[in-house]
């Protein structure tokens, strides 16, 4: 059975973009617009989410809140979260680490990248 | 006490003189505001027109990015459906096949290498259409930017008591970006997946 992951972007290209990386990996993607969107999707969900990519930067529900929201559910706590952020600096990393994140990726990144880092969390 | 009267007429011409002097500055400041007035209200009325040419210029590079992700996703589609047909070929045909036809060998070889360079280069141009994220990300600065202008020409017609005008219903989009969002030089080197890529190895090993 294929690993799901969930893609947190507010940008459509980067949602389109990394979903297509990732399924032509053989990931199953679901893809959401914001933190909210992705909170909505994910207490529809039956099966379980495996990992989580996510923008910072986003309306209505930002990654940080996204990612602590998700850390306070059961179903989250252990999965691994990649930010995915045009934020370089060492204070939003520390930051997304101290909310949960377990990997932190600078936009514009190559896919292969994406993918090698999701296939050593997934692996 | 004739010297008191004209000490007294000269400072009456004085103080009218002078107040003469501060109503002519007054009209002068009025006209000022008068001219001022077109310019500020023009300036300000243009600021909504210069968002809504910048969110279609974000629109159109959205769409137009959309369309060759779709075309790139369909290349390496085909390219993928290639090499799987070569190996199919090689599969069905005897083994002493390309033994006996060293030139078919070679060209079955070659289109291999050329779907799989394809569809190196169809994965390099995906990577590079990130630049519509970033560029709209600048775009949204420059529009959050441009409101803030917006808004303090509206605060100097308030405070010159100018006709403001009728305010905008349009509800305003939420921004959400990095005003740092830079395409060039954050672009992960090649050697950092190498690095990701030998660590993802020995981890395999390890375990």
């Amino acid at each position: 059975m294929s690993r799901r992951i969930l893609v947190v972007d507010d940008s459509p290209t980067l949602v389109k973009f990394v979903s297509y990386s990732l399924k032509s990996s053989g990931y199953e993607v679901v893809g959401a617009c914001d933190g909210m969107d992705a909170l909505e999707k994910v207490s529809h969900l039956e099966s379980d989410i495996d990992l989580v990519v996510t923008d910072l930067n986003m309306p209505n529900i930002d990654g940080y809140e996204l990612i602590a929201t998700l850390r306070q559910n059961d179903r989250f706590a252990e999965v691994p979260i990649i930010i995915l952020s045009s934020e370089e600096g060492d204070e939003d990393k520390q930051k997304g680490e101290k909310v949960g994140a377990t990997s932190y990726l600078v936009k514009p990144f190559k896919s292969s990248v994406l993918l090698a880092e999701v296939a050593r969390l997934l692996d | 006490m004739m010297d008191k009267s004209i000490r007294v007429d000269d400072s009456a011409k004085n103080i009218h003189a002078e107040l003469r002097h501060l109503a002519d500055s007054i009209s002068q400041i009025i006209k000022g505001i008068r001219v001022a007035q077109e310019p500020i209200a023009d300036s300000r009325n243009k600021v909504p027109q210069a968002t809504e040419q910048l969110e279609r210029v974000t629109q159109q590079t959205a769409t137009a990015t959309h369309r060759v992700l779709d075309m790139v996703e369909a290349i390496t589609s085909r390219e993928g459906e290639i090499e799987t047909q070569m190996k199919e070929l090689r599969r069905v045909l005897p083994s002493t096949y390309f033994r006996n036809n060293s030139r078919v060998k070679r060209i079955v070889e070659r289109i291999c290498v050329s779907a799989s360079a394809n569809q190196n280069d169809a994965y390099a141009i995906m990577d590079a259409l990130q630049f519509q994220d970033i560029t709209s990300q600048q775009v949204d600065h420059a529009i959050s930017l441009l409101e803030q202008v917006e808004n303090r020409l509206k605060d100097v017609m308030v405070g010159l008591q100018l006709d403001v005008g009728p305010e905008n219903d349009v509800k305003r989009k939420e921004r959400a970006y990095d005003p740092n969002a830079n395409f060039s030089s954050n672009s992960s080197e090649q050697s950092e997946v190498d690095e990701l890529l030998n660590n993802l190895t020995k981890e395999k090993q390890n375990n």
